[in-house]
């Protein structure tokens, strides 16, 4: 994967998230302290763990993991709980096809994040935190866990954080390669070290967690705003973005870009502007044929479409969702079956197998797509497609289910001629 | 509004308002006003999965479709189970079930019982859409009881969540995910785990299935289903026996049953082949010239009749001696012991209980009063820790164990006396004394409790000798080698608990000062304010002693010492009893080789294999002039008698049984057998003598003994079908005032550098019963002798190789097992296979208090053999 877009030129905000990361020392505490990191910790710890919690709500902090959640109200149900101990799980599983946001955080910005954790444990009353670390991110673990014994060594973490008497002890547990962990119960049941797959809810995490103890689950991204929000108060932190979700946010752009990468901007810049401005517009020239804005299940956008503020409350009035903000960027020369093909078969693949529809019909949607895509479709085909996908819409365990039946609906929604196409000429024409 | 209608809320569905007094899923609201919901998944002993999502319902104000079978009911909530959209649904869910489904119903077992083929007539759709190729699993045939047709899973997971969530075994797991899951045990093909056959039950379609029955008969087939009581411990499951053309097909629990509510071990399950085995007794036998030949009933009889008659006119009824048995029914005891009382004249009845059980109880409830030891079994899991002592309750009594374990996962700690393996998963709090210094560890139990305690004043003759004993945690350390705070933590968590059960096996009993031990274990169970359970080996061992085959009590747990209760029942009998108390069994087999026993009269017991030294009590067995055996089996008791007598089978017969909670249950005969019930031999004998004792059935038999039972007062066969025959039923036990505590401390050893002879209680036999069943022998196939790695690696032996164990009585050749939880004092072995048993190689002494053999003594030594192809089996 290329790093160009780490290196953002674009100056038309202050980096928060993306900050000092030129630096090749960027993950060193030292270099972190320099840039002015940790100064964030000790004022928190001045205030009420109530206060901080209320800085957050006034903030209007969402969750990036996807869903977009209030992160103030999930703290107060946590904390509000009276077991003990509670918990603070970092989701950095980053499991999501075309996503890698996290990534820069973790490798050349982790002390942002701890400072971020060591924040909210102290502000939800949680003495142990973990990072569920992707299983593929074996050089995150590494860097890591240095930085954790960095942090404890210069009282950041450990049993009394800055003199205060106060505990908080973070740990790295590294995944094992399924994209369902990332969902935050089954991260939770992988992390007791059972098979990962979705738990019942309610009870929500929030309650019986993991260890069946009050448990925040919380993206990296999301924990990595915390300081800055302590920094410069929720007040002046809403006023970034838009209304509904400010903030800054990493937008991950692949495919067919001029230049690919992550870039921070404000949250809710438009897509089209992402990808024409920020990123240079489509490579060698090409036209654009569709666009997957927010993770390999968020709904497929045709070019007309891509005029949306890159948001969690403004995409889905637009056709598609945030998600994890990972663009996904295709020009004309892509056939869109065989992606739709891909995506089933990554989905069919990953799929934890708990609840019926998702475990048969993702592998029956895959085994459709492949024969259409190889020119062996039948008349019907998309029909049984769109009917088989709705058997599953809205009635599987978790979203990964909907997502398989979405992600086939919004293909043939907007690229059906493809499709059909595929079917009539018996063969495919991008090969 | 008052309170009530505060805590009722009410759920309206399709209409209908439901009224509910606490919190419920969707799912069984609406069964409680029946209303149907299919579902797959969902298990009534189960916890929630919500994965099938075949139950998904229309809620009001959630926008997507909600799994009835998880969702918990809120107050006012408005549920739709039954509309275009959800009959979509299901049919879609289905549809999805069906497409990598096998389709071979006409093949499958299950067909007919399939909860999937089922659902799938009913709401199922039309024809298939699916044209590729489906999942392809083949059959794995690996196990010798389960068979997996993994094509054929449904992925509901409700056969793990059994086996972890409420057998405890923890076994089987889902391998693999999305559409390659399969279930698979975790020790392969071959399944190697507690063979409860418990996952079998709930599977839903024909993916597991017990072996047994494989493709002999189709569940419609099966129109008689009686249902019974498991023959193998004193648990007393309910089972049903499902039969056809007099054979039985398969064995099953039942939900809502009192003891067991739907859960079975493998005994209970798998153990039922021996009722048809080619092997039964079908005809008497007569001794001639010493070969047993076949006789008519007639001749048996008459023969009977005559030799005992004689030998009671020329020695008098105390020459002859009877042995009842735990595997009868209470009628059948009954009316032995009356038999022998009235008939023979003599108190001279006893029974393998006496081997422990018996004399434990005796022990327990002279000090807390009759009735101490009958606790609801059910009752475990609700205390909040479980002192365990003594043997392991997930073998000995494997439901009984259970709550144990459910105790653990409701938060209660177990507490072990001595590493229990069955509870191991299950964090216990385990002290292991080194060996022979039980006794100190038990003393410093019963000290640390009377000083957190204190003594309450309740029970002086206990408490007297409670002052007497003050053993530190130092002196623990020093002598019982466990540490001292180790021994704090034990008794703290102990002494904190509030509702305490203390769960007793034989193996205290049978140890040397055995009684001395279980007055520690009464102080201990005194100062804990516990209930005490005892492990119950044989089914009816409890009904037996209830029933007055003891030498010292008669029916009604009423002892015989006592003038005012020998009136009762000699007025009742309109014969005399004798006020001499009888013979234990083990002074009978004392008896016998004095030359004083003239005749024995055995019924459904093996002596010569179920006592200790078996060498020396069949010496003492040729002395006796006429024996008597009643056996469905020919077994190495009977081969020594003058007449043996085809017994029906516990599937055969009706009657009652009592088990370890004094419940009593009812036997139902599930098979037609020519033949006559072990009571209605004897009544026939009885009336060749000339004293009457004529019954129409086992039901008469019982009006009798509730009309003079003081125990058993009024209870009918209807009340016990009912479930209400509780103790102490309507009866009174007796409340007697106990003057002082007898007991012997027995001598000590020292076990340096010694080995060790010790009794192995499996979980897959009871008695030689189990052995007859094929399906547990395949499970467990022959005596082994297990050993320690580090015996094993000082003698060179690894498992499979041949051992001769040796001790002063004999020697057996047995393949070595290598158990890695061993200590490196002990040889285990069984007492279960023909001509292989411990007690074969064990000789005993006999505690003077309760009667029973301490058997803890037996060195042993073990050589390097090599095994004969010959005897290697197939
Ligand atoms: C199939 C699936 C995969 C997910 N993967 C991730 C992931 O890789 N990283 C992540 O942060 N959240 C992931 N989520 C979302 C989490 O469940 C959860 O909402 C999130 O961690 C909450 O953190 P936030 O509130 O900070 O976003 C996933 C959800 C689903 C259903
Ligand atoms: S939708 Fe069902 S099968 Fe798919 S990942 Fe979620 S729980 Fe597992
Ligand atoms: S037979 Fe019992 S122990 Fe074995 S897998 Fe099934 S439930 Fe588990
Ligand atoms: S084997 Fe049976 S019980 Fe187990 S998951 Fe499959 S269908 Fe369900
Ligand atoms: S052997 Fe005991 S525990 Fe097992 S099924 Fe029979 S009665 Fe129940
Ligand atoms: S029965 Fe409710 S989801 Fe299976």
């Amino acid at each position: 994967m290329t790093r160009k877009g780490l290196l953002n030129e674009f100056k038309d905000m202050e980096k928060v998230l993306l900050k000092n990361i030129e630096n090749p020392n960027s993950a060193d505490i030292n270099e972190y302290k320099k840039a002015g990191g940790y100064s964030s910790l000790p004022k928190a710890l001045e205030r009420q763990p109530k206060e901080i919690i209320e800085e957050v709500k006034k903030a209007g902090l969402r969750g990036r993991g996807g869903a977009g959640f209030p992160v103030a109200m999930k703290w107060t149900f946590a904390s509000a709980d009276p077991k003990f101990p509670k918990y603070l799980l970092c989701n950095a599983d980053e499991g999501e096809p075309g996503t890698f946001k996290d990534r820069p955080i973790l490798e050349k910005n982790p002390h942002l994040l701890i400072e971020g954790m060591a924040i909210s444990g102290y502000a939800l009353g949680a003495e142990y935190g973990y990072i569920y670390l992707r299983g593929e991110y074996p050089e995150a673990k590494n860097i890591l866990n240095r930085a954790i014994k960095q942090a404890n060594d210069n009282g950041f973490l450990g049993d009394n954080i800055l003199g205060k008497g106060i505990k908080f002890h973070l740990a790295v547990h590294q995944g094992a390669g399924a994209y369902i962990c990332g969902e935050e119960t089954a991260l939770i049941e992988s992390l007791e070290g059972d098979k990962g797959q979705p738990r019942i809810k309610p009870p929500f995490p929030v309650n019986v967690g993991v260890f069946a103890k009050p448990t925040v689950v919380n993206n990296v991204e999301t924990l990595s705003n915390i300081p800055y929000i302590i920094e410069i108060g929720g007040d002046a932190y809403s006023k970034i973005g838009t209304t509904d979700c400010p903030g800054p946010k990493l937008y991950c752009v692949s495919g067919h870009v001029e230049k690919p990468g992550v870039y921070e901007l404000p949250m809710g810049t438009i897509l089209r502007d992402i990808i024409y401005t920020h990123c240079g517009g489509i490579k060698g020239g090409k036209k654009l044929k569709a666009v997957i804005p927010g993770g390999a299940t968020t709904p497929v956008l045709p070019p007309d479409k891509i005029d949306c503020p890159m948001d969690f409350v403004n995409m889905p009035k637009h056709g598609s969702m945030l998600g994890s903000g990972a663009v996904i960027v295709m020009d004309e020369s892509v056939c869109l079956v065989k992606v739709c093909y891909r995506i089933l078969k990554f989905l069919e693949h990953e799929s934890c197998g708990k609840c019926t529809p998702c475990r048969e019909g993702t592998g029956w949607l895959r085994n459709i797509l492949g024969r259409v895509e190889s020119g062996e479709g039948i008349e019907g085909d998309i029909d049984l497609m769109l009917s088989v996908s709705g058997n599953m819409m809205g009635k599987t365990f978790c979203p990964l289910g909907d997502g398989a039946a979405s992600v086939v609906q919004n293909f043939i929604k907007h690229f059906r001629p493809e499709f059909e196409e595929h079917i009539k000429n018996a063969k495919c024409r991008f090969k | 509004m008052t309170i009530q209608d505060k805590t009722m809320i009410t759920i309206n569905i399709n209409g209908n308002e439901i009224k509910l007094e606490k919190p419920v899923t969707v799912l069984e609201a609406a069964r409680s006003a029946g209303i149907k919901i299919p579902t797959l998944c969902y298990h009534e002993q189960l916890e929630k999965y919500g994965g099938c999502r075949l139950c998904l319902v229309e809620v009001e104000k959630i926008p997507r479709l909600q799994t009835a079978c998880t969702l918990m009911v809120t107050d006012g909530m408005v549920v739709r189970t039954e509309t275009p959209q959800i009959a979509d649904v299901r049919r879609g869910i289905l549809e999805f079930l069906l497409i990598n489904h096998p389709l071979d119903c006409p093949y499958c077992d299950k067909a007919g019982e399939c909860e999937l083929q089922d659902l799938v007539e009913k709401y199922g759709p039309a024809k298939g859409r699916y044209k590729e190729k489906k999942r392809k699993a083949p059959e794995s045939l690996e196990d010798p009881v389960i068979v997996r047709n993994m094509e054929r899973c449904i992925m509901c997971t409700r056969c793990v969540r059994m086996c972890e969530g409420v057998q405890g075994a923890s076994a089987i797991a889902v391998i693999d995910r999305g559409g390659h899951s399969h279930v698979e045990p975790f020790s392969g093909g071959k399944y190697d785990c507690e063979y409860c056959g418990n996952c079998v039950s709930v599977c839903p379609v024909g993916a597991i299935m017990s072996r047994l029955h494989r493709h002999s008969y189709r569940p419609w087939q099966v129109k008689e289903k009686t249902e019974t009581i498991c023959p193998y411990c004193g648990v007393g499951c309910t089972v049903v026996a499902q039969v056809r053309d007099d054979s039985i097909k398969r064995v099953i629990p039942k939900i809502g049953s009192p003891v067991n509510n739907g859960m079975l071990c493998s005994r209970g399950r798998f153990g039922y082949e021996f009722v048809g085995s080619s092997e039964r007794l079908t005809s008497p036998m007569i001794k001639k010239n010493g070969v047993l030949e076949q006789a008519t009933w007639e001749e048996a009889i008459s023969l009977t009749a005559k030799r005992l008659g004689e030998i009671k006119n020329k020695y008098g009824g105390s020459s002859i001696a009877g042995i009842a048995s735990p595997r009868c029914t209470n009628e059948d005891n009954y009316v032995f012991q009356k038999f022998m009382r009235i008939a023979l004249g003599t108190n001279n009845i006893d029974s393998a209980a006496r081997t422990g059980y018996a004399g434990t109880q005796t022990f327990i409830e002279n000090i807390f009063g009759q009735g101490a030891t009958a606790n609801i079994i059910a009752g475990l899991s609700n205390s909040d820790s479980v002192l365990v002592i003594g043997g392991d309750p997930t073998t000995i009594n494997p439901i009984l164990g259970l709550q144990i374990r459910a105790c653990s996962r409701k938060g209660g700690n177990i507490l072990a006396i001595g590493h229990i393996k069955g509870l191991e998963k299950f964090n216990p709090l385990t002290v292991s004394p080194r060996f022979y210094t039980e006794t100190v560890l038990l003393e410093g139990l019963v000290s640390a409790l009377k000083n957190k305690k204190g003594l309450s004043g309740s029970i002086p003759v206990l408490e007297a000798k409670i002052k007497d004993i003050n053993t530190s945690a130092k002196e623990v350390e020093n002598r019982c080698g466990i540490a001292e705070k180790d021994f704090i933590r034990f008794t703290d968590t102990l002494s904190e608990s509030l509702t305490p059960a203390i769960v007793l096996g034989k193996d205290i009993v049978q140890s040397s000062g055995g009684s001395y031990k279980l007055m520690l274990i009464s102080a201990i169970n005194y100062l804990m304010n516990a209930r005490i359970y005892l492990l119950c080996e044989r089914a009816n061992e409890q009904g037996l002693l209830d029933m007055g085959c003891a030498p010292d009590l008669l029916p009604g747990y009423r002892p015989l010492a006592f003038a005012e209760f020998r009136k009762r029942y000699e007025n009742a009998w309109k014969s005399p009893i004798s006020e001499k108390p009888g013979l234990s069994i083990f002074e009978m087999v004392d008896s016998a080789k004095s030359n004083a026993l003239k005749a024995m009269y055995i019924m459904g017991e093996n002596p010569v294999f179920n006592l200790p030294n078996s060498k020396a009590v069949t010496a003492a067995l040729k002395n006796v002039d006429f024996i008597v055996v009643q056996d469905i089996f020919l077994t190495e008791t009977g081969k020594l008698a003058d007449v043996v007598f085809p017994a029906l089978s516990w599937a055969e017969k009706d009657g009652t049984f009592t088990n370890m909670e004094r419940r009593i249950q009812r036997l139902r005969k599930a098979v037609n057998r020519e033949g006559m019930e072990d009571w209605r031999i004897i009544s026939e004998v009885s009336k060749n003598m000339g004293v009457k004792l004529n019954y129409s059935g086992a039901e008469e038999i019982f009006q009798e003994i509730s009309r003079i039972s003081p125990l058993h007062r009024d209870l009918t066969y209807e009340e016990i079908e009912k479930g209400d025959a509780i103790y102490p039923y309507k009866g009174e036990p007796l409340r007697g005032v106990m003057e002082d505590i007898q007991m012997h401390k027995g001598s000590s050893v020292n076990p340096d550098g010694k080995l060790y002879l010790r009794l192995e209680r499996p979980l897959f036999h009871s008695g030689t019963l189990s052995t007859k069943a094929p399906a547990l022998v395949k499970i467990y196939p022959e005596a082994v002798a297990s050993i320690s790695p580090s015996i094993g690696e000082a003698l060179s032996l690894k498992s499979g190789d041949m051992v001769k164990v040796s001790t002063r009585t004999g020697s057996l050749e047995l393949p070595v097992n290598i158990d890695n939880k061993l200590d490196n004092l002990s040889v285990m072995l069984t007492n279960n296979f023909e001509n292989k048993g411990a007690f074969s190689l064990m000789e005993y002494t006999i505690d003077p208090v309760t009667k029973a053999p301490v058997i803890d003594a037996n060195e042993v030594k073990l050589e390097k053999s090599v095994r004969l192809d010959s005897e290697v089996r197939a």
